[in-house]
C-alpha cells in the first residue's frame, strides 16, 4: 500500500527539489486527476482503454499544473514578492480550499464510482483486489518512466542542474523559469496519475485527495525532503507499519502508527532518513 | 517616516521607545485616537448584547471564538514566520480533554478546563521540539499530519469519543441563551489579544520579528532561535486550547468537526483577509467575515469559493488585508497618515 502513495510524494518532492516550494494543493490536483479519469471513462474511453484514460489525465492535470505556476507561483521568482514561503503556503492552501469547494459546487458532495480496472485476481493463493494490484504497476510503470526521464534525458537533466544550483544552471543557458513551469506541471501529474490510476480503490468525490496527501507528506518527511531514493523506502516503511500496527493491536488507530513511525524517526534523524542537513540556521 | 528606518520594526511604527526623536505632536496624537477607539469598540461590544437580538449575539459570540483563534494564529504565522497547519486541532483536543474528563472522572469545569490547556501545552512542547530545531517548513508538514491523525483517532475510537456523533459537553453556564457565552468569549478575546500584545511590545516580540526576517542574523545577534520558536508555538498553542475548552463547554456538542481542515482554512483566511502581522487585523478579519457569512448563508458553497480567491488575490497583489486599506485610505484621500504595515512595498 505504501507504494501507490509514492507517486503523490514523489511529485511533492519533485516541486520542493526544483523550486524549494511545497505545494499544499497536490491533493486536490490527485482529485482532479481522478475525475477526469471517471469522466474520460464515462464518455470518451470504454473501459479496457482505462490506460489510455490515466495518460490523458495526467496530460489534463500537467496543463493545469502549469497555468497555476503560471499565475500563482511565477511571481515569487521575478522580484515582486518577498517572504516566499508563507506567500507560497498561504496561497497553495488557499488553492487547495478554492478547487475542493469548486468540485463541490460542480459535482456535489457526492461519491462517483468508476467501473473497476480489473476483476479480483489471485497470487497463489492471497486473493488480491485487481484495482490495487493495476494501481501498484502503474504506480511501478509511471515513477520508472520518470527515474528514467530525470537520469537520461537532455530535460532531466536540467531539472538536476536546477534542483542542485538555481543561478549556476542558468550560466549553463538552462531557462529557469521555463523549467520552473515545466516541473510544477509534472509535479502535479504525477498526483493526477495517482488519482487516476487509484480512482476505483478510493472512489471519486471531492475529498478524496486528503488521504493519500496525508500520506504522501507523512512520507516526505520520513525520507527527508528532497530525496527521490528515500520516499521509496519510506514509502515500504510506512506501508509496513500501517499493516503490522493493524494486525497486531488494533485496525481502528491506523493512522496513528504511522505518525508514531514519523516522530521517533525525526527524533533521532531530525533531517528524515535520506535528508541532507540544511545549511544551519 | 523617521521610524521606519530600522528594517528589523517595521510593524510599529509608533513605538515611543525607538522612535524618541521622531514623537511628534502627530503620534502623539495617533496614540491618543488609537486609544479612545479602542475603549469605544470594547464599551460597544459590552453594551451591543442590549440591542440586538439573541441570535446576533450568538453570531459574535462564535465570531469572537474564531477572532481569538485567528490572533493567537497570527503571533505564531504571522509574526514568528511558523506555520503551525494544526491550530483548530489543539483546540479540538482541549475541548475533548475537557468534556471527557469531566463526563468520565466527573472534575468540575475548574479543572477540566485547566487540563485541557494543560494537554495542548504538553503536545506543542513535544511537537515543538521535535520539528522546530529543523527547517521551518517541517513544523507545517508534521503539524498537519498531526491534525489529521487527531481527527480520525477521535473519529475511529467511538465508544470511548462517540466518534462522528460527537458528545454532549457540559454547558458552563447550565443555559444555552448566548447573554453570558458573549461575554466569556469577549473576555477570552480580550485576555488573548492583551498576552499577544504584551509580548509583541517586550523583549520577546523583536526577537520573534528577528527570528521570522532573518533567522541566521537574529542567531549570530545571540537569539536563541530554537527556544523562542518552541515557546511561541506552545503559547499559541495553549491559548487555543483556552479558547477551544471554553467553546465546547458553551456549544454543548463537541465532534471532530472543529478538527477539520476547512477550520484551519478558515483562520487562514480570517487573518491574510484582516492583515498579518497586524494586532487588529485578524480580530476585525473574523469577525467581519463571520458577519459576512452570516449575511450570506444561502449561498453557503460559494462564499468559501469566494473568501480563497479573495485570500488568493491578497496575497498575490496587495500583501496587507483589510488592516492595510484601514491604513492606506488617509493617503489616498491625501490626509497624511502611516505608511504601509505591510514590510513588503516598495
Amino acid at each position: 500500500m505504501g507504494m501507490l502513495y509514492c507517486l503523490m510524494s514523489m511529485g511533492i518532492n519533485f516541486i520542493y527539489g526544483i523550486m524549494k516550494v511545497i505545494n499544499w494543493s497536490m491533493g486536490e490536483f490527485f482529485m482532479i486527476g481522478s475525475f477526469a479519469q471517471y469522466l474520460l471513462l464515462l464518455y470518451v474511453f470504454p473501459v479496457r482503454f482505462w490506460y489510455a484514460g490515466v495518460v490523458v489525465a495526467a496530460a489534463i492535470v500537467f496543463v493545469l499544473g502549469v497555468v497555476v505556476q503560471y499565475l500563482l507561483i511565477k511571481p515569487m521568482f521575478v522580484g515582486i514578492i518577498e517572504a516566499k514561503m508563507e506567500y507560497a503556503t498561504i496561497v497553495t492552501i488557499a488553492l487547495s480550499i478554492f478547487l475542493r469547494n469548486v468540485a463541490v459546487a460542480i459535482g456535489g458532495p457526492y461519491i462517483y464510482t468508476p467501473p473497476d480496472y480489473a476483476g479480483p485476481t489471485k497470487l497463489l493463493t492471497l486473493p488480491l483486489s485487481g484495482n490495487r494490484v493495476i494501481a501498484l504497476l502503474g504506480a511501478i510503470v509511471v515513477l520508472g518512466l520518470f527515474y528514467y526521464f530525470i537520469k537520461k534525458s537532455w530535460p532531466g537533466r536540467a531539472f538536476q542542474g536546477v534542483a542542485q544550483n538555481r543561478s549556476g544552471i542558468q550560466t549553463a543557458g538552462v531557462d529557469v523559469l521555463k523549467y520552473d513551469m515545466l516541473a510544477f506541471g509534472i509535479g502535479t501529474a504525477l498526483a493526477g496519475a495517482a488519482g487516476a490510476l487509484l480512482a476505483p480503490v478510493f472512489l471519486v468525490h471531492p475529498a478524496c485527495g486528503a488521504v493519500p496527501t496525508v500520506r504522501g507528506f507523512e512520507i516526505i518527511v520520513v525520507a527527508g525532503l528532497g530525496s527521490i531514493p528515500g520516499i521509496l523506502v519510506a514509502g515500504l516503511l510506512l506501508g509496513i507499519a500501517e499493516s503490522l500496527g493493524s494486525a497486531f493491536i488494533s485496525p481502528s488507530f491506523v493512522d496513528i502508527y504511522g505518525f508514531v513511525l514519523l516522530v521517533g524517526i525525526l527524533l533521532i534523524k531530525p533531517y528524515g532518513l535520506f535528508g541532507k542537513p540544511e545549511r544551519a540556521v | 517616516m523617521g521610524c521606519s528606518a530600522s528594517r528589523s520594526e517595521p510593524f510599529e511604527p509608533h513605538n515611543s521607545k525607538t522612535c524618541a526623536a521622531s514623537t511628534s505632536l502627530l503620534s502623539m496624537n495617533t496614540r491618543l485616537l488609537k486609544t479612545i477607539g479602542l475603549a469605544g469598540v470594547l464599551a460597544a461590544a459590552l453594551g451591543f448584547p442590549a440591542v440586538m437580538s439573541d441570535y446576533w449575539t450568538y453570531v459574535l459570540t462564535i465570531a469572537f471564538f474564531y477572532a481569538a483563534m485567528a490572533a493567537s494564529w497570527n503571533l505564531l504565522a504571522g509574526y514568528t514566520g511558523q506555520f503551525s497547519l494544526g491550530h483548530h486541532t489543539f483546540a479540538m483536543i482541549s475541548a475533548y480533554t475537557s468534556t471527557l474528563l469531566m463526563a468520565k472522572a466527573e472534575v468540575g469545569f475548574g479543572p477540566g478546563i485547566a487540563a485541557g490547556i494543560l494537554l495542548a501545552v504538553v503536545l506543542s512542547w513535544a511537537l515543538g521540539v521535535v520539528c522546530l530545531k529543523v527547517h521551518g517548513l517541517y513544523l507545517a508538514l508534521i503539524t498537519w499530519a498531526f491534525a489529521e491523525v487527531a481527527r480520525n483517532y477521535l473519529r475511529m475510537h467511538f465508544t470511548f469519543t462517540g466518534g462522528d456523533r460527537g458528545l454532549d459537553s457540559a454547558l458552563l453556564f447550565g443555559t444555552l441563551k448566548p447573554l453570558p457565552y458573549y461575554y466569556l468569549f469577549l473576555g477570552i478575546l480580550v485576555i488573548t489579544v492583551g498576552i499577544i500584545a504584551v509580548i509583541m511590545y517586550s523583549r520577546m516580540g523583536y526577537y520573534l520579528r528577528a527570528i521570522r526576517d532573518d533567522a541566521i542574523a537574529a542567531r549570530s545577534m545571540g537569539v536563541h532561535i530554537v527556544r523562542y520558536k518552541v515557546l511561541t508555538f506552545i503559547i499559541a498553542s495553549a491559548l487555543a486550547g483556552m479558547a477551544g475548552a471554553f467553546y465546547g463547554h458553551s456549544i454543548g456538542l463537541i465532534s471532530p468537526v472543529m478538527g477539520d481542515f476547512n477550520e484551519m482554512a478558515m483562520i487562514i483566511i480570517f487573518v491574510v483577509i484582516g492583515g498579518m502581522r497586524t494586532q487588529t487585523g485578524p480580530v476585525a478579519g473574523a469577525i467581519v467575515i463571520r458577519i459576512a457569512l452570516e449575511l450570506l448563508r444561502e449561498q453557503s458553497e460559494i462564499r468559501i469559493v469566494i473568501l480563497s480567491i479573495l485570500v488568493i488575490l491578497i496575497m498575490r497583489f496587495f500583501n496587507g488585508g483589510l488592516m492595510e486599506l484601514v491604513h492606506r485610505l488617509p493617503q489616498w484621500l491625501h490626509l497624511g497618515g502611516r505608511e504601509s504595515v505591510s514590510a513588503y512595498d516598495k
